[in-house]
């Protein structure tokens, strides 16, 4: 049985590795494969002792395996001292692991074109929505962004590397791609499209709160579905600890939401920016 | 091998275990429900309950700091009539032994919670938050003086034959006095330390990390301050008392009951850990047996002040 709700794991570390000192990705093995949503996320800790006490939220990048070993897979940035920890920790040791959390990007919509947009380490959650939509043939383009080349996701991580017409690069210095922020790159080539063109798109997008709020402010201005996963502080991941609110729009009042239960994936024209 | 008794009377509800979750970190209790069953605690103690549903604070509630965190939610709940209606037939169902934490912005509110709730016959005791440091009105303000925390407990008791708790707060000269004067009101028990008033801000931004600016310090870091009053107020009173602070363990639960705690509550470690409170428990039972103690009761309170030979 695939693990498709809420459990708290214990994983054995197979991979902890560092890309150009800026990203790690972490494999571990778990009793079953997670059936999960594009755009959940997972609490995982590791470390020892009770400093820093909390554990991690980490977009649940990549699992399969067969029946009875399965397997999960994180891309993560160090960012801090848990982050910072966790790139220190070795195949062989444990993570504690809770997931799948949250909802996921809604990719059930039919005859939908859509755009993926990834800003710095957001791509470890549009990644995964790539790879079901190219399972699925579905018609979709990726915009990843960075500062520099450097800081672009690695080539052989990114699916469906194979069509790169798919996929554009933008980096803040030019390096690599577009030479430019990567929410400019969207908001240009969704002035060139056609009236069918933009009433087909999906956007969906993580990264910087001020690129989703530009890509949310462009979308809601020619009347595009995005959706956009949040980050927040968090304790539990569970919704227990009321933690992680953001403020969203309920009618024509606000309500403090819980980026770990409602999100953290939400329709951009919830979000009061 | 003899299962070890490990059930405690906590004024007026007798509880199977000592291993309770606290309230404010359990959710409604259901969250927990894909992790363990949750008819196996002592007792659940749901997040605090206002009359009407509380919206909390602006985010920005949440920081971490050394060993611990600091929060400053406000009290964002469900209110009173949906917990009563949507929540308390689920904890039902699950066999869940429950306790309701109430928090008003008036003595009259705290009034009405409690007869309101006192109606739930599947209710196992209210317990009074008068110690919350992040909201304006109310909490804290009640707690913080023996005559406040004397008062709200004497007006709540008068409306409830519930088992009543009052949770104390850590922000005061003297927990023994404030211990007594919730005794003296009519408190059946009284659980200890809600989370110290703490501060962190951000020296590069030069503007604090809470939305509340000060927020309530929990986990490892307060632990030593919590079994320190926890052991001040059990010396202070004949009811029970209940301690709560920093708990990952079972080892630190049990510290908790030698300084003469009849009970626990888990709080923060359930967000690191979901599983917190059922491993305590099972650690605590592990204790028992391999110690050949055969009951809490010859446990509890057994601190010994004597100097080592």
């Amino acid at each position: 049985m695939p693990i498709d709700r809420t459990r708290f794991l214990s994983a054995r570390i197979v991979r902890n590795e560092g890309r150009g000192e800026i990203f790690y990705r972490i494999e571990a093995i778990i009793p079953e494969p997670v059936r999960f949503v594009p755009g959940q996320f997972a609490m995982v800790s590791g470390w020892p002792g009770n400093d820093p006490l909390l554990p991690r939220p980490l977009a649940v990048f990549r699992s399969g395996g067969t029946k009875g070993k399965g397997k999960i897979e994180f891309v993560y940035k160090v960012v801090g001292r848990g982050t910072a920890l966790l790139s220190g920790l070795h195949p062989g040791e444990t993570l504690s692991i809770t997931l799948p959390l949250g909802r996921g990007f809604d990719l059930e919509q039919e005859g939908r074109s859509y755009w993926l947009v990834g800003g710095g380490v957001g791509f470890s959650s549009v990644f995964p929505a790539a790879a079901v939509l190219g399972r699925r043939r579905a018609r979709f383009e990726m915009f990843l962004g960075a500062r520099t080349r450097e800081h672009l996701p690695p080539k052989e991580w990114t699916p469906g590397g194979k069509e790169p017409g798919r996929i554009h690069l933008c980096t803040e210095d030019g390096t690599a791609g577009y030479h430019g922020r990567v929410t400019d790159a969207v908001l240009e080539r969704m002035e060139g499209l056609s009236q069918e063109s933009i009433e087909r798109l999906v956007i969906l997008a993580c990264g910087p709160r001020e690129m989703l709020r530009e890509i949310a402010a462009a979308a809601s201005r020619r009347s595009v579905m995005a959706q956009v996963a949040l980050e927040n502080h968090m304790a539990c991941g569970f919704g227990v600890c009321w933690g992680c609110v953001v403020t969203l729009w309920d009618g024509d009042r606000t309500a403090y939401r819980r980026v770990c239960r409602e999100g953290p994936v939400f329709d951009a024209r919830e979000v009061v920016w | 091998m003899v299962t070890p008794d490990l059930s405690v009377s906590l004024g007026g509800v007798r509880v199977k275990n000592p291993v309770l979750s606290a309230s404010g970190t359990f959710g409604y209790g259901l969250e927990f429900l894909p992790f363990y069953d949750i008819s196996r605690l002592g007792a659940v103690v749901v997040k605090g309950l206002s009359l009407a549903p509380t919206s909390g604070n602006p985010p920005g509630r949440i920081v971490e700091t050394a060993a611990g965190m600091l929060n400053a939610i406000g009290l964002q709940n469900i209110g009173v009539e949906r917990f009563i209606g949507d929540v308390v037939p689920r904890l039902e169902d699950v066999g869940a032994t429950f306790v309701a934490n109430i928090y008003g912005k008036t003595v009259e509110e705290y009034e009405a919670l409690a007869r309101r709730l006192s109606e739930v016959s599947s209710l196992g005791a209210i317990e009074v938050n008068a110690s919350c440091p992040n909201v304006r009105e109310g909490g804290m303000a009640f707690g913080a003086t023996p005559e406040g925390i004397a008062g709200l407990t004497g007006r709540v008791r008068g409306c409830t034959a519930k088992p009543l708790w009052v949770k104390l707060s850590p922000n005061v000269t003297d927990i023994a006095v404030i211990a007594r004067a919730a005794e003296e009101g009519g408190a059946d028990a009284v659980s200890l330390i809600n989370t110290i008033v703490g501060m962190a801000v951000d020296h590069r931004s030069r503007r604090p990390e809470l939305s509340n600016v000060t927020g309530g310090l929990s986990g490892p870091a307060i632990k030593p301050v919590a079994l320190r009053m926890t052991w001040e107020a059990a010396k202070a009173v004949r009811i029970p008392v209940i301690g709560i602070g920093g708990i990952q363990s079972a080892a630190d639960a049990l510290e908790f009951l030698l300084v003469g705690a009849s009970a626990v509550q888990v709080g923060t470690a359930n967000f690191r850990n979901p599983r917190a409170c059922v491993d305590i428990l099972e650690g605590m039972e592990a204790f028992f047996r391999e110690e050949r103690i055969a009951a809490l009761a010859d446990y509890r309170g057994g601190l010994t002040l004597e100097k080592r030979p």
